[in-house]
């Protein structure tokens, strides 16, 4: 192995790994059946080892390896009696679709990237190499954007809904099977839309346990014209189970920022003193009443008078 | 388990061969810049497809890959001939930046296109299964100018805290999305020192005609609440329906009793904790505290004598 000299050990085993690695797949996508496990140790260079424990331990960890790039590795019966199994990787399976990327469109998504991060962790370059790489930018970009913490489970999330599979999920002390119809995120949480039970159910991502994908692609169909969006309200006050108008004054002094924070369903009429009315809708009065106690005495609730009397009794209630 | 190093250099490897096996002719310089590499990495990664190939892994079996002059050439190897499939959490990872940049309106023309494609590639259909959305307030575009051209501007802010409204002049460092919020980051020249204003409560801006030095390091983005000396604190009990604060914010708990969860707060004005008292109502008791009584009393009369109950007379 005149090669490895002057290579640290690291590099020489990273070096043999990755050798056995390009023979085994070129391997698999050209043999055009399922092969098995002793026919790739006895054929496939770089698994010339002495003991059968040495050989699977290997093989074990280069499986991995592969599911891990993404390559679509499946056993496969290699006769009709179904006897002996073997592996198989479907060179249509493997293969990216091409997007059909123009480079200025993967310099646009390299800068995106960069940007925005998911859970603190940067888009890996990884899959913008697989679409075909593109120039790093020298971005001296003074924005960023991080996403809720992505997990592990996001991931799969949007395998289920790319590939319409069930998932199985624990919400509210309750084991679930769901029909995933989209994911969005908004004011700073992942949300995964979705029936349950024959109802489309909203459920925070954060809050979710145990997600397992189940086994059947094409398991469902999605309704006509799905948006996701429609079922995750613009402000916190609109995600609850209650159907209230509500009125609200805000002084002159805070009247631009409640104007920032009224959703796009809500009225806004400015008063003479500079101040403004707004009716919006409540579906949620706790976060309701908790945005309007951010105004200290600067914002009043006209009505309805159950809310209004709701809010006087929540401050009365500490006096 | 193989090292993650050993994957990320087999998945950049089996994605420029396919490059280059689709853009015979390309050049090591414009293989280097295109997927990271030095031309002493490209040498080594072509010598190791070199050796590899198909079972009799004699001449013929071998892909042929070196480098010709200054032309990256492969040959026999049109098994790879085409890029890996994205695994879900690339696709939802480019996908995510791609939308979270354009919901910010301020993305270059040509990502609407390439989300586009992404999604049709991915995702199939004309349906909306994918929404990002950063809410992107008033004034972001404009404090990313002023950023990028180290312009120094003054501030109309309004404090989350105490709610109090000042003047400041500021130094734009880097504006960012986290957590629901944007936030701008900036060395505040009122203040003498570094501070993280959120964006929606900056109720104007005014370019001053005016440059500073922008900071070397790349600015940071993260917001954890760092505890001060002179900081108010105060303990609360929290009773069952209101235990969510303790994960809510950061906290520290004293004691869990039947009686409820006991936590310390701390922050740079009494009212942020006042407020939340308010709002918890019944769930929640003020243990300690006196600054965090005095301002909650304070707000209560002003709240309710608004509301022409109880109030001041």
């Amino acid at each position: 192995m005149h090669w490895g000299w002057g290579l640290g050990s690291n590099v020489v085993v990273m070096h043999k790994v990755i050798e056995r690695i390009l023979n085994l797949l070129a391997f698999l996508l050209t043999a055009g059946r399922p092969v098995t496990a002793d026919e790739i140790r006895t054929t496939v260079g770089g698994y010339d080892q002495s003991t059968d424990e040495a050989f699977h331990r290997m093989f074990e960890r280069d499986k991995d390896l592969l599911r891990r790039l993404g390559i679509p590795l499946e056993l496969a019966p290699t006769d009709g009696w179904q006897v002996e199994h073997g592996y198989v990787v479907d060179p249509e399976a493997y293969a990216l679709p091409d997007p059909g990327l123009t480079d200025e469109e993967r310099a646009a998504l390299w800068l995106a990237a960069e940007v925005v991060r998911i859970g603190g962790v940067a888009a890996v370059p990884e899959a913008l190499f697989k679409l075909g790489g593109a120039p790093a930018s020298a971005s001296g970009e003074p924005m960023a954007a991080s996403l809720t913490e992505g997990s592990e489970d996001l991931g799969e999330a949007f395998r289920a809904i790319a590939e319409r599979r069930h998932l199985q999920l624990t919400y509210r002390e309750r084991r679930r099977r769901v029909a995933p119809f989209g994911l969005v995120h908004r004011r700073g949480h992942w949300y995964l839309v979705g029936q349950d039970d024959g109802v489309v159910k909203v459920f925070r991502m954060d809050r979710a346990g145990q997600v397992s994908v189940g086994d059947k692609p094409g398991a469902f169909e999605r309704p006509a014209e799905f948006r996701a969006s429609e079922f995750i309200p613009e402000t916190p006050w609109e995600a609850g189970g209650e159907d209230l108008t509500a009125t609200v004054k805000v002084d002159k002094d805070m009247a631009w920022w409640a104007r920032r924070q009224i959703g796009t369903r809500g009225t806004i009429v400015e008063d003479a003193d500079g101040g403004i009315e707004a009716e919006l809708p409540v579906a949620n009065p706790e976060a309701f009443i908790g945005w309007l106690l951010s105004f200290d005495d600067k914002a009043e609730l006209i009505g309805p008078p159950e809310l209004r009397r709701r809010l006087i009794d929540r401050v009365a209630e500490g006096t | 388990m193989t090292s993650p190093k050993t994957a990320k250099r087999l998945n950049r490897l089996l994605a420029m061969l396919p490059w280059v096996i689709a853009n015979p002719g390309s050049t090591v310089d414009e293989v280097c810049e295109r997927f990271g590499y030095t031309s002493s990495e490209l040498a080594a990664d072509l010598n190791l497809v070199f050796v590899c190939g198909l079972p009799g892994y004699g001449p013929g079996d071998l892909m042929v890959a070196y480098i010709d002059e200054d032309e990256v050439v492969v040959e026999l190897a049109d098994y790879f001939a085409s890029p890996i499939r994205l695994t879900p959490p690339e696709a939802l990872s480019l996908l995510a930046a791609g939308m979270a940049l354009l919901s910010t309106g301020q993305a270059p023309a040509a990502l609407t296109g390439a989300v586009d494609k992404l999604q049709k590639a991915i995702l199939g259909g004309d349906d909306e299964n994918l929404v990002v959305d950063l809410a992107e307030p008033p004034l972001v575009a404009e404090l990313r100018a002023a950023a990028r051209t180290a312009t120094v501007v003054e501030i109309v802010y309004t404090a989350l805290a105490s709610g109090k409204t000042t003047t400041r002049q500021v130094e734009p460092w880097i504006v960012f999305a986290a957590i629901g919020n944007w936030y701008l980051r900036a060395f505040c020249r009122s203040a003498g020192a570094e501070r993280v204003f959120r964006v929606d409560r900056i109720q104007t801006l005014d370019s001053k005609d005016e440059h500073f030095e922008p900071p070397l390091e790349k600015a940071s983005t993260e917001i954890g609440y760092v505890p001060n000396e002179e900081d108010v604190r105060a303990v609360i009990r929290l009773r069952q329906e209101a235990r969510w604060v303790a994960a809510y914010y950061p906290v520290e708990v004293v004691a869990d009793t039947t009686a409820g969860l006991d936590v310390r707060f701390s922050a740079s004005d009494a009212s942020v904790i006042a407020r939340l008292l308010i709002r918890l109502g019944v769930s929640a008791e003020l243990m300690e505290g006196e600054e965090v009584a005095t301002r909650a009393a304070e707000l209560r009369s002003a709240i309710l004598g608004r509301y022409q109950v109880g109030g001041r007379s």
